[in-house]
C-alpha cells in the first residue's frame, strides 16, 4: 500500500508505465476537446432555438435536452454504439493512428475508430444537452430590452441576437460554463465501457494488472485528472476576467 | 408646421385579455413635438411600441410619410430606421463602448464605413455633449448620460422621428434636467419628437399639443396652455392635481411651506 514502506517503489513501477498512461490521457483529452468543442456548437444552437425559435422549434430543442438529462451516458453510448448494427448497417469509419518517439518510447495512438467515434459522438450529443442550457439562462439574462433597442435602429433580429445578445451572453455564461468543462473529463471515462478504447481507465487497467497496485495506479490516474482539471478552471477564469465588461 | 409626417387612425391593441389601446388616433406633423402623458398602465408606452411595430396594432392603421406601415409588406427593418426610439430604461448595449453604441447601427445597418459611422456617431454624441465620454462602456456612466447616449443612438440613424418613452422617470432627480436640455435643444432644432413624459415644463415650453390617455383612449388633449389653465374632464384634473402635489406646488403644499418660502 502507498503509505507502508515501499510506497514510492510502487509509484515508481507504476510510473514505469508512463507511455501507457500518457497515450491513455492523451486520448481521453482528445475525445474531450472534440466533445467540448462540438457540444458548445450544438448548445449554442439548441440554446438559441429554444428563446428565439418560436413555438415548435423551441419545444424540439427543449424535448431534445430533457432526453439527454433524463437519460444515463452510458446508456446514450451503448445506444449510438449498437445502432448501426441494429439496422445491419456495418459501421464504416476511417481509422486515424500515430505515433511518435518520447524519451526513447514509441507511443503509439489510435486517434479515431468506430467506437471512439461513438465515444465523441455520445458526448458531443449529451455535452451539447448540458451547454445548451447553460447557455440558455445566460442568453436570458441579458433580456429583451437590448434586444428591441437593436431592431428600434434597424438591426434584423438575427444580427441583433449575433451582435448585441451573444457577446453578452458568452461572457455571461464562463462561470456557469465551467462546469461543464470540469464535469465533462470525468464523463469521458464512460467511453471505456465500449470496450476496445484505449482511454486513460482501459491503460490503467492495463497498468494495474502489470503492477498489481491498483490502488498506487488510481490515484496516480486521479492525480492525473485533478491537475488537468484545476488547470482547466484557472484558464477559464482568467478568461472571465479578461473579458470582463468594464464597470459592471 | 410642414407636412403630415405620421398619422395614427384608430390603433387598437391588446396583450391576451387585457384591451390595452382602444381607438387612439392623433397626427404628428414634420418639426412638430407633442406630449402623451396619463396614468401607469393607461397604454401610452403601447402606442409608441405599436408606431415602430415592435408591437404591431391589432387593428387600425398608421401612416410615415404617406406610407401604411401596418401592412405585412412593409420591411420593418428599413422602417425603423426611420423611426428612432429613446427608452425608459436606456436599453445601451452594455458590452459596447458609447461611441459604438452609436455606431452599431450606422454599421450594421446603414453599411457606412468603420471611419464614416465613427465620424457621425462622433457628431451625434456631440449632440448630447458627451464626445468626451465617448470611450466609456454604459456602466461606467451616470444614468443621465445613459439616456444621452440612447439619445444619440437614436440621432445617429437620422430618423423622420423619435419616439421618446418616459426618457426621465428611471433618472434621479437631479440627473433629469441635462437629459430634457438636450431634448429642448433637439426639438428646437426642428426634430420632430413623439414624447410620452410627465416633464410638465417640458411640454409647456415645446409641445404644440398635449394628449392625456387613460385606459386605452384619448381623454383630452390641448395645448399645455389649455391643460394648466382649463383642463375639462375631471380625470385629467384628478391627474394634474396628483402631479402638483408630487412636485411641491401645489396650492395645499405651499400654505404649508409659506414661511420657508419667505426666507
Amino acid at each position: 500500500m502507498i503509505f507502508q514502506a515501499n510506497a514510492f517503489q510502487e509509484l515508481l513501477a507504476v510510473l514505469d508505465y508512463w507511455d501507457r498512461l500518457l497515450s491513455g490521457f492523451i486520448l481521453t483529452m482528445w475525445m474531450y476537446i472534440w466533445a467540448l468543442l462540438f457540444g458548445f456548437i450544438l448548445g449554442l444552437f439548441l440554446a438559441i432555438l429554444r428563446v428565439y425559435g418560436g413555438f415548435a422549434f423551441s419545444k424540439i430543442s427543449s424535448g431534445y435536452i430533457e432526453i439527454i438529462r433524463g437519460t444515463p451516458l452510458l446508456a446514450q453510448l451503448f445506444f449510438i454504439f449498437f445502432l448501426p448494427y441494429t439496422l445491419n448497417i456495418s459501421p464504416n469509419i476511417m481509422v486515424l493512428e500515430t505515433s511518435f518517439y518520447l524519451f526513447n518510447k514509441e507511443i503509439t495512438l489510435k486517434l479515431l475508430d468506430y467506437p471512439i467515434f461513438v465515444g465523441i459522438f455520445a458526448l458531443i450529443l449529451n455535452s451539447g444537452a448540458y451547454q445548451a442550457e447553460y447557455i440558455r439562462g445566460a442568453i436570458v439574462s441579458v433580456g429583451t430590452g437590448q434586444l428591441e433597442a437593436a431592431q428600434s435602429i434597424g438591426m434584423s433580429r438575427l444580427s441583433s441576437i449575433r451582435h448585441i445578445v451573444l457577446p453578452q451572453a458568452l461572457r455571461r455564461v464562463i462561470p456557469a460554463w465551467s462546469n461543464e468543462a470540469a464535469y465533462l473529463p470525468k464523463y469521458t471515462v464512460l467511453v471505456y465501457f465500449i470496450g476496445g478504447v484505449e482511454e486513460l481507465f482501459s491503460q490503467a487497467d492495463f497498468v494495474q494488472h502489470k503492477t498489481f497496485f491498483p490502488l498506487t495506479t488510481y490515484i496516480v490516474v486521479a492525480l492525473m485528472f485533478l491537475i488537468t482539471i484545476t488547470l482547466i478552471s484557472k484558464f477559464l477564469e482568467f478568461i472571465h476576467t479578461r473579458t470582463s465588461i468594464p464597470g459592471l | 408646421m410642414g407636412e403630415q409626417l405620421l398619422r395614427i387612425i384608430d390603433v387598437w391593441k391588446s396583450y391576451e385579455n387585457l384591451q390595452v389601446l382602444k381607438g387612439v388616433s392623433l397626427d404628428l406633423a414634420e418639426r412638430d413635438v407633442k406630449v402623451i402623458f396619463g396614468p401607469s398602465g393607461s397604454g401610452k408606452s403601447t402606442l409608441l411600441r405599436c408606431i415602430n411595430m415592435l408591437n404591431p396594432p391589432d387593428k387600425g392603421e398608421i401612416y410615415l410619410r404617406g406610407n401604411n406601415i401596418t401592412t405585412p409588406k412593409v420591411n420593418l427593418n428599413v422602417l425603423r430606421t426611420r423611426i428612432g426610439m429613446v427608452f425608459q430604461h436606456f436599453n445601451l448595449f452594455a458590452h459596447l463602448k458609447a461611441i459604438d453604441n452609436v455606431s452599431i447601427g450606422l454599421r450594421r445597418v446603414k453599411k457606412f464605413s468603420k471611419q464614416e459611422a465613427h465620424e457621425k456617431a462622433l457628431e451625434a454624441l456631440n449632440r448630447v455633449k458627451l464626445v468626451e465620454w465617448a470611450d466609456h462602456y454604459p456602466a461606467q456612466l451616470s444614468g443621465g448620460q445613459q439616456q444621452r447616449v440612447g439619445i444619440a443612438r437614436a440621432l445617429a440613424m437620422e430618423p423622420d422621428v423619435i419616439l421618446f418613452d418616459e426618457p426621465t422617470s428611471a433618472l434621479d432627480p437631479e440627473l433629469i434636467g441635462e437629459v430634457l436640455q438636450v431634448m429642448l435643444d433637439l426639438a428646437k432644432a426642428g426634430t420632430t419628437m413623439l414624447v410620452v413624459t410627465h416633464e410638465m415644463g417640458f411640454a409647456r415650453a415645446v409641445a404644440s399639443e398635449m394628449i392625456f390617455i387613460d385606459k386605452g383612449i384619448i381623454i383630452e388633449r390641448g395645448t399645455p396652455n389649455h391643460f394648466s389653465v382649463s383642463p375639462e374632464s375631471d380625470r385629467v384634473k384628478l391627474f394634474l392635481t396628483q402631479l402638483d402635489v408630487l412636485y411641491g406646488s401645489h396650492k395645499k403644499l405651499l400654505n404649508d411651506t409659506e414661511e420657508e418660502e419667505k426666507i
